[in-house]
């Protein structure tokens, strides 16, 4: 057993137009671990989670699942496929069926389950997403975010151990985004590997345990987040931005409020937690 | 047709089994395709207005603008045959001599004429009872149940999603269109509608790709397996619809 669940190795890849959509991309996943990738529009994460259950396949390099090469063979691929679950971007492409009930049962009757035990996930799979009451309406007359929450609900049925999700909350709303966090957190906590991909800095630094960022084609750069984001050169090169809260725990570094060995915070609440009462500070300086 | 769709979802016999319904609409037709009567068909476009309006909540005014929608084709057809030529000018309820050819209505034709009316419009209700009251999706449940073969089944599936997805984005392509005047000019509505087509079939290509991917993803191997909702099969409902037909049918049989 490798201890890589999933891995890139010297993955390339070019679309039949010429673009060199991946170029030279190493990247190993671990069993269990929060993975965010990171990168501008057009910086091929998509296209690398194509890669990752054989939709695309590489023009050279491998992805390794538990440390052996995939085969592209159509047994294998499906194999691999109940393993790794993609959650596509546009809902719209994903739910091919005009009823909620029926597109979340498709994936997991392709497992060979028995109807029993399909019922039982699509229930399970409509409560984590909180969709049970859209059961019953047709995926046209959805919103955006409903969309997106059954087709979270699509994937989740079929249990996979690697979810894959390309840009989660991009179009939730601000309490969807966040419920659709902690059933990140929920499923994370039943120990499935997770890779999500985002623009968002502040949520990829305070959910991931690890970022990898990419650029046109490349992965520039990958550790845990509190390392990446003290190099702001190379957020400024993958056109993206410091989160809120290092900007911010600097700034209050800088201007004497909090010591310059406070460690980052990860979450809103270990900045406040750091940060003294007005008063006190006053009696100090008296 | 939207409006069709939406109430399919969101009507009071929506939890009624997709083939309850499907087999009273269905016997309800043949009866009344059958029928030697103009009886039979006006009682039945009255148990399908009353199951329409009744039974399934549906607003009156709708179904009587859903009924006008085959109208304009059921006049003209009607009056075609109402209508007869002739060289011998007796026979005639009315009628217009126009150099020695004879044009009007004869008795027998109009009988014809009001029979055909009628059948029409008792068999479109049954047809809108069953299009306002069940889903599309259940209605290829009860395709795919009675071996329909299963390349007719999922095309249905498919199309009927992405009518939708291409509707949407026909609608967006032409707002934002309108939005920089795409439609000003008689001209500019040609090249504007020229392009919106074009742009709509670059997008099928795309979005077939993706759903092909995003179906791969999902372990689709070549057919496509989903579970339907289980309806409950109420013995009560199919009491209902003998309790209809049978009468019905005496009545086609016995009328002479």
């Amino acid at each position: 057993m490798s201890k890589f669940i999933l891995e890139a190795v010297d993955l390339n890849y070019s679309y039949p137009d010429g673009t060199n959509a991946l170029r030279k991309v190493n990247l190993p996943i671990k069993k269990g671990e929060k993975l965010a990738i990171l990168g501008s529009n057009g910086a091929g994460k998509s296209t690398l989670f194509m890669q990752f259950n054989g939709i695309y396949r590489p023009d050279s390099g491998c992805i390794k699942y538990q440390g052996e090469e995939i085969s592209y063979k159509n047994k294998a691929l499906i194999e691999l496929r109940k393993k790794v679950g993609i959650v596509f971007q546009d809902p719209d492409s994903q739910l091919f069926s005009a009823s909620v009930w029926q597109d979340i049962s498709f994936g997991p009757l392709n497992l060979g389950l028995s109807e029993q035990a399909v019922i039982k996930r699509v229930e399970q799979a409509l409560i984590d997403t909180e969709t049970t009451d859209l059961q019953d309406k047709p995926t046209h007359m959805l919103s955006y975010g409903q969309k997106k929450r059954v087709s979270i609900a699509g994937i989740l049925a079929m249990e996979p151990e690697i979810i894959i999700f390309d840009e989660p909350t991009a179009g939730l709303d601000p309490r969807h985004a966040r419920e659709f966090m902690l059933l990140l957190d929920k499923l994370s906590n039943q120990g499935k590997t997770m890779i999500l991909s985002t623009h968002d800095v502040d949520l990829a630094y305070s959910w991931s345990d690890r970022i990898a960022i990419m650029n046109s084609g490349e992965i520039i750069a990958h550790g845990e987040p509190s390392e990446l984001f003290r190099q702001p050169e190379l957020i400024e090169r993958a056109d993206l931005v410091l989160p809120w809260l290092i900007e911010m725990h600097y700034e209050l570094v800088n201007k004497g409020w909090l010591p310059s060995s406070a460690p980052l915070p990860k979450t809103k609440q270990d900045l406040l937690i750091n940060v003294p009462a007005k008063s006190n500070q006053l009696w100090r300086l008296a | 047709m939207i409006a069709i769709d939406c109430y399919a979802y969101s009507n009071a016999l929506k939890t009624v089994h997709p083939l309850e319904k499907s087999i009273f609409a269905m016997m309800t037709m043949v009866v009344c395709i059958t029928s030697p009567t103009l009886i039979t068909p006006l009682i039945i476009l009255a148990i399908m207005a009353g199951g329409i309006i009744f039974k399934a909540g549906i607003p009156t005014r709708v179904f009587i603008k859903l009924l006008f929608i085959p109208l304009s084709f059921l006049l003209i057809s009607v009056l075609t045959i109402a209508f007869s030529i002739s060289t011998n000018p007796s026979g005639f309820l009315f009628a217009q001599n126009i150099n020695g050819f004879t044009i009007g209505i004869r008795y027998p034709e109009l009988v014809k004429a009001g029979h055909l009316f009628s059948k029409s419009l008792g068999a479109v209700s049954c047809l809108y009872f069953l299009a306002l009251t069940t889903p599309i999706t259940e209605l290829i449940t009860v395709l795919h149940k009675i071996k329909v073969p299963y390349i007719i089944t999922e095309l249905m599936v498919l199309i009927y999603r992405f009518i939708f997805v291409f509707l949407d984005t026909a609608i967006t392509i032409r707002r934002a269109q309108s939005s920089r005047l795409g439609y000003v000019s008689l001209k500019s509505s040609y090249r504007s509608l020229s392009q919106l087509f074009s742009a709509l079939l670059g997008k099928v290509f795309l979005k077939s790709r993706e759903l092909y991917d995003a179906m791969s993803a999902r372990c689709y191997t070549g057919e496509i397996k989903v579970l339907t909702k289980k309806y409950p099969v109420r013995l009560k409902n199919y009491l209902i619809i003998m309790v209809i037909e049978i009468p019905l049918i005496l009545l086609n049989l016995l009328w002479r």
